[in-house]
């Protein structure tokens, strides 16, 4: 192995201990470093010791500039998940059909959490009913979804053939609509892996495929 | 000490005073230390003052430490596009051809010891389940979305376990997973409380994450 090490002015030390010291002299460890460091090869840390609680410490990122920075969330553009509360007041007695969050599918992937609805002013007052037949118990479908045309993430969230009724004699009115979103940062620590289609071949229980890998 | 005498006259053979910089490998250093090679620290590795994120940077990257290299512990960057399984992984799921409305029990085969599986984004399409009468009004049933542990396994349910489509009705569910690795996502003790015939109440414990 070829090692050569090249140096510098009086900014190199060694002590009588045998600690080097680069820009000090007095090193406070075996190699003190008083300025910064580049590494063109691999860092290996053999024993850098373990942190046992949840608080008191930030993950280590590196940049797109190769530059090891500390993850502040709190100065950071985006977390690994982020959430947000989306509220939607005075939306159509019928729901929420197509919503664009403008929220770019291929920087992040988002889903519905979580939701709940009310009639104006917080009333909990409020209920659905089909219109296709009284004896009808309608199925929900409240999700998040790709356009594939803006290339952003929609939200949709309606009850099949329904209208949210509230007020005197349960007519139909607008609603309070919430909406917990869920919004990962794509291939930061989360990803999307291909969807499966699973036929039940009529029956009530079966076995769905488990993705490659896990 | 002789030695350690001598290795700073060879080091200063190396020297030369135009530089203010220290290369190990290379004759043109690029940092205050530049090591153009591999580094090895066999004890603690401190850095302070670590520059923070800033609110311009993107497409930053996650540091890991590797248990299994040679040698031990090398810091490698959690590429989250070349893992098969990622820290966090959602993956669309549809179900076709479901006897009446009721998935009961599917087995969807996380092991529960390395995941926790949880859902997102409920679609509910078809036919509505007829609601029936029960004495002097009608039911509308129960209708029930989970994932379970069974047998070390991940397992779903989606169904009106009370009721049931009409014959010749039909419907699909369609749902999003969140499956989180457990190196990543804790799963913390389940907490009971008993909440006496009340609406409201207390948490009984509260868990440990601090």
């Amino acid at each position: 192995m070829r090692l050569l090490l090249f140096i510098t002015l009086a900014f190199f030390y060694i002590t009588a201990s045998g600690q080097v010291g680069i820009n000090t002299n007095n090193p406070q460890a075996t190699l003190d470093v008083q300025g910064n460091v580049k590494m063109d090869e691999s860092l290996y840390l053999e024993n850098p010791g373990n942190f046992e609680e949840i608080r008191g410490s930030k993950l280590l990122i590196l940049s797109t500039t190769k530059e090891i920075l500390e993850y502040d969330i709190a100065q950071s553009k985006y977390g690994p998940i982020n959430y947000a509360r989306f509220a939607f007041r005075n939306t159509s007695t019928y729901g929420l059909h197509d919503y664009d969050t403008k929220i770019s599918t291929g920087d992040y992937i988002v889903s519905v959490q979580g939701y709940y609805f009310t009639a104006a002013n917080n009333n909990t007052n409020v209920l659905l009913r089909s219109n296709n037949a009284n004896e009808n118990i309608e199925g929900y479908q409240i999700y998040a979804y790709p356009n594939e045309v803006t290339n952003t993430w929609f939200l949709r969230a309606f009850v099949n053939n329904s209208t949210f009724r509230s007020g005197a004699n349960f007519l139909e009115n607008p609603i309070d609509l919430f909406l917990n979103l869920i919004i990962y940062r794509n291939g930061f620590i989360a990803k999307s892996l291909s969807s499966i289609t699973v036929n039940m071949g009529n029956l009530e229980t079966g076995i769905a495929p488990l993705p490659p890998g896990f | 000490m002789l030695y350690k005498t001598t290795l700073f006259f060879l080091i200063l053979l190396f020297s030369n005073s135009a530089w203010n910089q220290v290369g190990i490998g290379t004759q043109n250093p690029q940092a205050d230390l530049h090591v153009a090679g591999e580094m090895l620290v066999q004890e603690n590795f401190e850095i302070q003052p670590l520059p923070s994120v800033s609110l311009v940077d993107e497409d930053f990257k996650f540091l890991t430490r590797v248990y299994n290299s040679s040698p031990a512990g090398e810091i490698t960057v959690l590429n989250v596009d070349s893992l098969t399984v990622a820290p966090i992984n959602v993956i669309d799921y549809r179900f076709t051809n479901i006897s009446l409305d009721n998935l009961r029990d599917v087995n969807l085969q996380y092991d529960a010891n390395k995941y926790v599986v949880g859902v997102a984004n409920f679609r509910y399409v078809g036919d509505a389940i007829k609601k029936i009468p029960v004495g002097n009004t009608t039911s509308i049933g129960t209708f029930v979305l989970r994932t379970f542990i069974s047998n070390g396994q991940w397992h779903l349910e989606i169904r009106n376990r009370d009721l049931n489509l009409n014959v010749g009705d039909s419907l699909e569910y369609f749902i999003t997973l969140i499956v989180y690795d457990k190196s990543y996502y804790r799963n913390l003790p389940p907490i009971t409380t008993n909440l006496g015939g009340s609406n409201s109440g207390t948490a009984s414990s509260v868990p440990d994450i601090y």
